[in-house]
């Protein structure tokens, strides 16, 4: 079969989407839905620059079958706060300077968030972890890493 | 609110600086942690058609038949062009017009674009793709500079296979090594590195109904893709309308061709099917199509008398530019400039040779023949300090730039050079002695070395051209001050940086300003954004606009209040009278005012920096107008028996002359020591006969979050005379150190010296080898 | 003049995307067999896309029909029975790594996820996908050989059970049949005597193809450091695939776990692996490091079992 229904959960709306056999998550997230906010790097699987959480965990959408994502819940950056109010994690990455070209933030944000639900006080060495899968060729991470860090202690208080 | 004059007083001189300085929020940063659709890709219109590449799959050949019609009849398929379908020159260049837009009879690199096939579904233009059969006529081809200089090299261009030979002639070197006691030669090897900017290249044309193009692209230069495209179309620049959507790292060859490369074919298909066409590369032909950093041969010789004083020095430099120039031309002028690191030589001759092989192209990337230069001179300081069994601290300080003192172009350092204070403060951090010392009696398998490097980095275009940059600013009647330039941002955070000058020098909050995206149609020609010079050139047009368009408020001010301009004070967005200042209008109260009585606030101005002037034959004058100057320490564990090399920790010290963000200003020092870190330990872009191995990021490394040292940061301000406030540019700088620190701090813990970078594993493991060879009793 | 067909070069002909294939999702296992008894042709399973994707897009292979396994939660399981732990073949990389079951003993598989690849991949590489991709970057291969361990395939017609040995019949090639899918992989737990670590080393700290990598199992005599058996296996065995070291393995049964030892059995080895250069790395390179990952794999197993500090 060429065509499928797909039927899933994009931050926290339900989605019914006709969707062909090799299109990828995240042709259908951009083209489909129209949620641009994640982005492509490479088509490998070897940046995480397409990184979006899928059940609760970080993934890359780019070598994912659309197909496979069904009755999934799929969290992407647009799902996370808003300009009025942003997650604690935007926020620090605003106040970070940590967003240089922006085109690894969205992933990075994930990334983020994904950890500190597991774990609410990362050291340095948990936080280079969990954003190891995602390369960044401005800021050098730092300014990430301090982001990270200090977003946890503002969700921990 | 203030009341009396000495409060008024205090309130103004209280604070230097209210913006600059301060580590104040990026204005772009909320849309991007917001994921807001804002790339090229995310804005492409509904009905575009989509543009898939054909490339030649050999470095050289004459094209004897390119045979399309099957693509042309394949259904769905909306157009297919070729370079007979240019309408106007068939060009796509740089600087030297050497490279077509569309490849017409022969290629000259693998990968080099022949024709391009549109439709509205990407997968249809890609299947067509497979369907295009070109018959080659192999030509014999060079993959070296070395084998490219042979007389029996095939010429790979007209003029033959040098694109540019740029010399440095400083006193009488031969008479230099004559008083030598001492005189080092070596030879030193650095490769291709790949960019690698997150997005790749990227960009969509609209053909207006008045015959006019609208082009979106990731761009650096905006200016530089008009000309290209109305040439290309054949209109005049005019009538090409060019906007810099918000681009996902460029790094350098977003300004050089490849954007008039995507633009261009996307133009072409546009204008001929009268629909928006769009193109994005993959990975793989950005990674092949765009331009990197030259690699070089650089063989150094230097003389010096036993008491470390330099008497000569002798430079040459090969630099492979690929199959077109680009900007090497460029490169090796700057990087002959820098060939003899920062120190006061008083012979010096170098010559530096930029390359045509049939690899693909090398242009611009931050650095921009600094690194190269800088690897090798300090690797070869290095050896010299150890021949002369001194310390390489003493070494240097003994032979470095101060004021006074001149460089290899005879220009004199100024007042403006903190060069010294940068190596002192990194020597202290570092724990430089004490950490050596410790090092020196590791035993096992680890083993520990701390090394350091210098630099010195001429600020902005210099020779490389006019310098100059426009600015346009304009307050609406609800108050929000639109700030134009052709400038741009792509990560930099540097078009952040002038909006804080701006408010800085109107004494407003930066809210109160909007940056607009760069678009030809609303900004004078500002230049490409490269350099570094956003801060500074631009700064200077922030600041000389921005004075204007505040003067303004005080007039309009002046005339609320009923008194003389000159006597208008201003701070934190309210205009008092200086005798009375209880007698004040609100900025709002002013816009209000302006807009009741006609008057339009509104300025624009060109800042164009003075001109360098200096002996093109022997590279003697002023090159550049200030320089910023560095030096890096770095601290790395090498594992003997894997090879592996891990950094520890950095100290970044840098001279930038004046702070603007802190933050932004770490954020590019960190994030060039990253990409100066992938330089010297991992980055290789390999080519075999031309083909590149390794065009994919599987295979080309370049730091991940888990290989970032710990880095510290230290900041030096010598103003220079140059930028707003004294600012020095710092785009660049950063990535040019690592390299040499880190292959001499791999010195210092081995004892055994690399001349070729990356230092990958086996590289070093052979260099372990050696060392251990080296060290067994005879 | 060279012209290299190489698989980068249809990617760079604007060969984005995926070419278009047909994908039959299955209702549950019996649809799943009925469905490849019929269609035993132009199929290709697919669990998670990381590596068919690549290859897809490479155009080292055409499938006319995935089918897709994603849905068969049930192969989603670490368990042990009695002295046996088996693993589901639809187990994510970083669950294996996180059960609890694998605890103590087995400390090896977190081993491997550390230095397998960001969480994005840990998250979706399933045991099945790495078994069955059967090649050198597959890290899982090593440790799950010198586990011993064997593989259980089930068709419509029954189930099967081979050794993982024999099932990886080569680069890229195992004996799956077309009508099969791998269910799971089993193996004795390690007992107290014995311990199992695994060793990578690649370009980088994070996100890397391995130069070398290396698993070694040892079951050692506590007091007299008597070398009861050891199993060593590597990412590529004589430039190929991921394979055990026999003779290098014979050559240190029996012996006292010493350095004498480890460098006797290292000369072997170095005859044993035959590596071959390529444009990553030399063939002289990966030999070199293969012989100092396995040593300080096996030091780190005596390590954790003697409780002391070794090194061979």
């Amino acid at each position: 079969m060429s065509k499928h229904l797909l039927k899933f959960t994009v931050n926290g709306k339900d989605h019914a989407v006709v969707v062909q056999s090799h299109e990828r998550l995240l042709d259908v997230l951009r083209d489909r839905l129209g949620l641009k906010g994640t982005k492509e790097g490479c088509s490998t699987g070897d940046c995480g620059i397409c990184g979006v959480l899928m059940d609760g965990r970080l993934v890359n959408s780019c070598l994912i079958l659309a197909i496979q994502a069904r009755n999934k819940k799929i969290e992407t950056i647009e799902g996370i706060g808003s300009a009025e109010n942003l997650h604690p994690i935007q926020r620090a990455f605003v106040n970070w300077n940590a967003s240089q070209c922006g085109f690894c933030i969205p992933a990075m944000i994930l990334a983020s968030k994904n950890l500190l639900e597991k774990n609410p006080n990362p050291t340095e060495d948990d936080i280079k972890k969990a954003t190891s899968g995602i390369l960044c060729r401005c800021t050098g991470y730092v300014k990430i890493f301090e982001a990270v860090k200090t977003a946890a202690q503002e969700m921990r208080s | 609110m203030v009341e009396d004059q000495a409060t008024l007083k205090k309130l103004i001189n209280g604070n230097q600086f209210l913006l600059v300085g301060k580590s104040i929020q990026r204005v772009d940063s909320i849309d991007k942690v917001l994921g807001k659709p804002i790339y090229t890709m995310d804005i492409v219109p509904e009905n575009a058609l989509y543009l898939k590449v054909v490339r030649s799959r050999l470095a050289h050949a004459f094209l004897k038949h390119v045979d399309l019609s099957e693509a042309r009849k394949y259904p769905g398929v909306a157009a297919v062009i070729t370079a007979n379908d240019i309408p106007g020159i068939n060009e796509s260049t740089a600087l030297l017009p050497d490279k077509p837009l569309l490849a017409s009879g022969r290629v000259r690199f693998a990968g080099e674009p022949i024709a391009a096939i549109a439709s509205y579904d990407p997968s249809i233009a890609e299947e067509a793709v497979d369907l295009v059969r070109i018959e080659y006529e192999a030509l014999p081809a060079v993959f070296s500079p070395v084998d490219a200089l042979k007389s029996s090299a095939p010429s790979i261009h007209q003029n033959g296979n040098i694109a540019k030979h740029m010399k440095l002639r400083k006193g009488d070197v031969e008479e230099g090594f004559k008083q030598a006691d001492l005189i080092v030669e070596e030879t030193y090897k650095s490769q291709f590195q790949e960019p690698i900017p997150l997005e790749p290249e990227a960009g969509f044309v609209v053909p207006e109904p008045d015959g006019s193009v609208t082009c979106v692209g990731s761009i650096q230069s905006p200016f530089h893709v008009q000309t290209g495209i109305a040439k290309i179309l054949s209109l005049r620049p005019e009538q090409v309308r060019v906007i810099q959507a918000v681009t996902g790292g460029a790094f350098g060859p977003k300004s050089d061709e490849i954007p008039v490369d995507v633009l261009g074919m996307a133009a072409v298909v546009a204008v001929k099917t009268r629909k928006p066409a769009a193109l994005a590369y993959t990975r793989e032909e950005s990674m092949v199509g765009h331009t990197k950093r030259h690699p070089f041969v650089t063989t150094l010789k230097a003389g010096v008398k036993k008491d470390g004083k330099f008497t000569a020095w002798q430079a040459t430099l090969l630099a492979d530019t690929g199959a077109y120039a680009s900007l090497g031309p460029l490169v090796v002028i700057r990087a002959c400039f820098h060939a003899t690191g920062p120190y006061v030589i008083p012979n010096v001759r170098t010559d530096a040779y930029c390359v045509y092989t049939n690899n693909t192209m090398a242009g611009s990337f931050r650095g921009f023949g600094g690194p190269q230069a800088h690897f090798a001179a300090e690797s070869h300081v290095e050896e010299i300090a150890k021949k002369l069994d001194m310390d390489p601290i003493e070494f240097r300080l003994l032979n470095i730039l101060r004021p006074g003192t001149l460089m290899a172009t005879s220009q004199v350092v100024d007042e403006a050079c903190g060069l010294e204070e940068c190596v002192n403060r990194a020597v202290k951090e570092s724990d430089w002695y004490g950490k050596r010392e410790q090092f020196r009696k590791m035993s096992g398998p680890k083993r520990r070395g701390l090394g350091i490097a210098i630099m010195y980095h001429g600020n902005s275009l210099g020779p490389e051209g006019s310098d100059y940059a426009a600015v346009h600013m304009q307050i609406d009647k609800d108050g929000i001050i639109s700030f134009r330039t052709g400038l741009t941002e792509y990560g930099t955070g540097a078009p952040s940086g002038l909006l804080q000058i701006a408010a800085e020098t109107m004494h407003l909050p930066i809210s109160y300003f909007k940056l607009e995206p760069p678009d030809t149609d609303f900004c004078s020609e500002t230049g490409p954004t490269v350099a570094s010079r956003t801060i500074t050139i631009g700064g200077r047009a922030t600041q000389m606009v921005a004075g204007k368009l505040h003067q303004r408020l005080r007039e309009t001010a002046a005339e609320l209040l009923d008194c003389n301009a000159d006597e208008i004070e201003s701070t934190d967005a309210m205009y008092y009278q200086r005798s009375k200042p209880g007698r004040r209008a609100s900025f709002r109260e002013v816009i209000e005012y302006a807009d009741k009585h006609g008057t339009e606030l509104k300025e624009a101005g060109t800042f164009t920096a003075p001109k360098c002037e200096y002996n093109p034959e022997t590279s003697q004058g002023t090159t550049y107008l200030q320089y910023t100057y560095g030096a890096v320490t770095a601290e790395v564990e090498v594992d003997t028996e894997t090879g592996h090399t891990q950094v520890l920790r950095m100290v970044t010290a840098y001279d930038v002359g004046k702070t603007i963000n802190p933050l932004s200003l770490e954020g590019q020092i960190e994030g060039g020591t990253a990409q100066g870190l992938g330089y010297a330990l991992m980055e290789e872009l390999k080519h075999k006969d031309g083909i590149v191995l390794n065009p994919n990021l599987a295979d080309y490394y370049i730091p991940t979050s888990m290989d970032i040292p710990e880095i510290k940061t230290i900041i030096v301000e010598y103003p220079g005379h140059l930028g707003p406030y004294g600012a020095k540019a710092i785009g660049e700088p950063p990535i040019v150190l690592p390299a040499p620190a880190i292959v001499n701090a791999i010195d210092n813990a081995l004892g055994v010296r690399l001349h070729e970078i990356p230092t990958t594993p086996d590289r070093v493991l052979i260099a372990c080898k050696r060392a251990r060879k080296d060290q067994r009793p005879k | 003049m060279t012209e290299i067909s190489s698989y980068w070069f249809q990617r760079l002909q604007g060969a984005e995307g995926l070419r278009r294939f047909d994908m039959y999702v299955p209702e549950d296992l019996l649809d799943l067999l009925e469905y490849l008894d019929s269609h035993q042709t132009g199929t290709h399973l697919i669990a998670n896309g990381s590596d068919l994707i690549n290859r897809i897009q490479r155009r080292q292979v055409d499938p006319k029909t995935l089918v897709d396994l994603s849905g068969l939660h049930e192969f989603n399981y670490v368990k042990r029975e009695g002295n046996t732990i088996r693993i589901g073949a639809l187990t994510p990389i970083s669950d294996l790594a996180d059960s609890s079951v694998i605890d103590p003993r087995h400390e090896v598989f977190r081993e491997v996820a550390a230095k397998f690849g960001g969480p994005a991949i840990t998250n979706v590489a399933t045991v099945g996908g790495n078994i069955c991709a059967a090649s050198s970057s597959e890290d899982l291969l090593p440790v799950l050989l010198v586990l011993d361990a064997q593989v259980r395939l089930k068709s419509k017609q029954g189930e099967r059970v081979m050794r993982l040995e024999d099932f990886l019949r080569g680069k890229r090639a195992t004996d799956l049949k077309p009508n099969e899918i791998l269910v799971e992989t089993m193996f004795q737990a390690i007992g107290e005597q014995a311990d199992c670590a695994f060793e990578k080393v690649g370009m980088r700290n994070s996100l890397i193809i391995a130069f070398v990598n290396s698993a070694v199992y040892l079951k050692l005599e506590k007091k007299t450091l008597k070398i009861e058996d050891v199993r060593i296996a590597f990412n590529r065995v004589a430039g190929k695939v991921p394979g055990r070291v026999k003779l290098t393995e014979g050559n240190l049964r029996g012996r006292t776990l010493n350095t004498e030892a480890s460098n006797n059995a290292t000369s072997t080895l170095r005859d044993e692996l035959e590596l071959s250069s390529d444009f990553r790395v030399s063939g002289e390179y990966r030999t070199d490091v293969a012989v100092v990952v396995f040593k300080r794999a096996l030091s780190r197993c005596a390590s954790r079992l003697t409780r002391e500090i070794v090194n061979v």
